[in-house]
């Protein structure tokens, strides 16, 4: 696991790497993470561009506090190597490897990005790692991929290669996808990193969108892809905690500061004793609310 | 995602369908084969299920370009589909791109990096690409002083070259300092455009004040010149002619002092009459133009190209001696064979 | 240093700029068309000329239409263009990005 503080990773935008317009604009949605895409997005003669592209705008354009991700091409293209340096150099936070099989894979990619920080002087190990399962062997390897580096962050369902895998292809109701979420969302839990659920590109079914939304969330996802900016603010509202989820984790908040101020090692709330797990959730929840301004800073509940 | 580019199959009929109902809602209405048979690629924009933009290209030539603006900012998908012709065109080592287009979109193309050419009221063409007409002009040969001398022009395809041809050559030669002879650049029949090049030269060596160029891309051969987006055949040809006469005109002419076009009379091709008469409407008063009587045997047949390569396709080549010159006649007895192949083939040895 | 071939990168579609790169014979010769181009066309050129010189470029014709693109933008089309001009865009000039 890459990092000790959790970050709050809902929605992460596809942005097409070969796309000026799109490219300027990906920071304005405010989406949690941007995810700049060389691979399938970009046709086979103007890989070279896309990367130029891609390039240039990390090193000048202003995208706030997105975490910022590049979807390389795969270790079997001729790309592959050039996107690794191109996107090192650049000072990518994370690298995404699509069509990921094998913990081998995500153990050579971690060595081409560690050589490619010590060739242009980037601090190693600052290159975060996450990996898109495209398959059935990804999916049940997902275990072994997600814990195969300390840079790694992250492990998403790519629907679309999965589905074509298994002979079949998407359905309104998901179905066909059950048993590789759960396994994609195990592993990333057991390995400590963020779950990500794939796209939804029926752009015209917003009711088809928040059914599958709602269903990620409660299965654990730390968030989805999205292929459409309008997509942003409906996976927020989905992960918007309620106004008694906040209160509750309020208190846990409060039980903590008291233990703090009275110097005790244990935190107690109700006369119970609150366990590691019942902070984190708390926190996540203040976290949750703080980025849907349903609290401020402080935690001072936001009258709307 | 919208506005992705792909591929149309012409020849899957339901694509073929498809595309020439959206050109047609655009006015686009002229499929005939000798339009549509020279494409080499078209691509398309949907929406969803509905063709939203066409473009095709013919070798260098943009063609059937059509775009719906229905819901989109005006010009997008336009910058689009050319954006994508002339990066696809690029990647087939094609760098320098022409557009015949209706003249009210010259100005679309224009904002595109085209430049325009010539236009009539109708019709422009455009160019754009690695080499334009000013690197074609300054790459022809001048002779000291030629903008106080006399100079002449003669556009010709001579496929091949014949007595008449020489006839017209010597008149201007005679009557003017120099005398460029412009070779239409176009491989569409018997003789290539090397032969018919190497062929002028040679029976011109003698003449001192020629200089023999190539057309390039800019004297085509009208008769190659896409009209499907103009409706009616009359103005089709009009238009086409037109266009090569301004580029003439505006372009050529000026940049070489040309003051006169010398043109052999016509009178057995309809089309090539037609192009006369619209070569002496557009020309002067900058361009003079001087129509030289057709070169007759002794025997009073008027020597055509056309009746030459008859002539070689029915094995008749006792007929040429009268009609062509020396090097001419030696050239297609050491290539007899080439040359009858070639119209087994099927090459086309009708036209001019 | 003069160009290998012909190249052309970029697109005609908003935000964008499209830059074709042509054997040059008289020093670098820029032909730009921008609906920007009193406000911003010193600029452009400039982003283009000091890039090409990074590739060492000083012998060519580029031809550039400019679609409102951002200087990173300007910069990222002619650092591709310069490579296939070049034929160098699979072993990029690092130094240059």
């Amino acid at each position: 696991m890459a990092e000790t503080e959790e970050r709050l990773r809902r929605t992460m935008m596809f942005v097409p790497g070969n796309n000026p317009a799109m490219v300027k604009d990906a920071g304005i949605y405010g989406a949690d993470s941007i995810m700049f895409d060389l691979e399938d997005a970009v046709s086979m003669a103007e890989k070279d561009t896309a990367r130029a592209l891609v390039y240039e705008a990390l090193k000048s354009q202003d995208y706030g506090n997105a975490e910022l991700v590049v979807r390389i091409n795969g270790d079997d293209t001729p790309y592959y190597h050039n996107d690794i340096k191109a996107m090192v150099k650049a000072g990518i936070d994370v690298i995404r490897l699509p069509k990921t099989e094998t913990a081998e894979m995500i153990k050579t990619l971690e060595a081409d990005v560690l050589a490619a920080e010590k060739e242009f002087g980037r601090e190693e190990g600052s290159t975060h790692l996450m990996a898109a399962i495209e398959s059935a062997k990804g999916v049940l390897n997902a275990p072994a991929i997600a814990a195969a580096s300390d840079r790694m962050i992250g492990i998403a369902l790519s629907a679309e290669d999965y589905t074509t895998d298994m002979k079949t292809h998407r359905y309104p109701d998901g179905a066909e996808l059950e048993f590789a979420r759960n396994m994609v969302l195990h592993a990333a839990r057991a390995a400590g990193i963020a779950a990500f659920d794939t796209v939804f590109t029926n752009m015209d079914d917003t009711e088809g969108f928040y059914r599958e939304t709602r269903y990620i969330h409660q299965l654990g996802f730390d968030g989805k892809s999205l292929v459409n900016p309008r997509q942003i603010a409906m996976v927020n509202e989905v992960y918007q905690p309620t106004a008694k989820e906040i209160a509750n984790a309020k208190n846990v908040i409060n039980a903590i500061e008291e233990a703090r101020i009275k110097g005790s090692g244990v935190i107690s709330m109700n006369g119970q004793m609150v366990d590691r797990p019942v902070v984190l959730r708390a926190q996540r929840v203040m976290r949750l609310a703080k980025a849907s301004h349903l609290v401020d800073e402080e935690g001072n509940t936001i009258e709307k | 995602m919208n506005n992705e580019i792909v591929d149309l199959h012409l020849n899957d009929p339901q694509v073929r369908k498809t595309w020439e109902d959206f050109l047609t809602s655009l006015g686009i209405t002229d499929f005939q084969s000798q339009e549509t048979a020279a494409i080499d690629f078209t691509l398309g924009i949907y929406e969803g299920d509905r063709l939203v933009a066409t473009g095709s290209a013919a070798g260098n030539i943009l063609k059937y370009i059509g775009v719906c603006n229905k819901g989109v900012d005006q010009g997008s998908r336009f910058n689009t589909i050319v954006s994508a012709l002339i990066s696809r065109l690029f990647q087939q080592q094609i760098f320098h791109l022409f557009v015949f287009t209706k003249l009210k979109y010259s100005d679309s193309f224009q904002h595109v990096g085209f430049h325009e050419l010539a236009h009539s009221d109708v019709a422009a063409l455009l160019e754009t690409g690695d080499s334009s007409i000013d690197d074609y002009l300054d790459a022809i040969p001048r002779v000291a002083d030629q903008t106080n001398k006399r100079v002449a022009g003669i556009v010709m395809n001579a496929n091949p070259f014949t007595q008449g041809h020489r006839y017209l050559v010597e008149r201007a030669a005679s009557e003017n300092d120099v005398v460029y002879v412009f070779v239409v650049n176009t491989d569409a029949s018997l003789f290539n455009t090397a032969e018919r090049f190497e062929l002028v030269k040679q029976g011109t060596a003698d003449l001192k004040n020629v200089i023999v160029v190539n057309g390039g891309d800019y004297m085509v051969s009208y008769a190659t010149f896409p009209a499907y987006f103009l409706p009616t055949p009359d103005q089709q040809v009009d238009y086409q002619t037109t266009l090569d006469a301004r580029i003439f005109r505006d372009r050529i002419a000026p940049a070489l002092n040309i003051k006169t076009r010398y043109l052999g009379t016509e009178p057995l091709s309809r089309t090539t009459g037609i192009y006369n008469q619209v070569l002496q409407r557009e020309l002067p008063p900058q361009v003079a133009v001087k129509i030289v009587d057709r070169k007759t045997t002794t025997d009073g047949t008027i020597v055509t190209a056309t009746a030459v390569r008859k002539a070689i396709a029915d094995d008749q080549l006792d007929s040429l001696a009268a009609l062509l010159p020396p090097s001419t006649i030696n050239f297609i007895n050491q290539h007899l064979e080439s040359l009858q192949f070639r119209i087994k083939k099927g090459m086309n040895i009708n036209g001019n | 240093m003069e160009i290998k071939q012909t190249a052309l990168a970029g697109t005609l579609e908003s935000s964008d700029i499209q830059i074709m790169l042509s054997k040059g014979t008289d020093g670098i010769t820029i032909d730009l068309e921008s609906d920007v181009e009193k406000q911003f066309g010193d600029q452009i050129r400039k982003v283009i000329t000091d890039t090409l010189a990074e590739f060492d470029i000083d012998n060519v014709k580029v031809k550039a239409v400019d679609k409102g693109a951002l200087d990173c933008v300007i910069k990222a089309r002619t650092i591709a263009v310069a490579q296939r001009a070049l034929q160098t865009q699979n072993q990029p000039a690092w130094e240059a990005f």
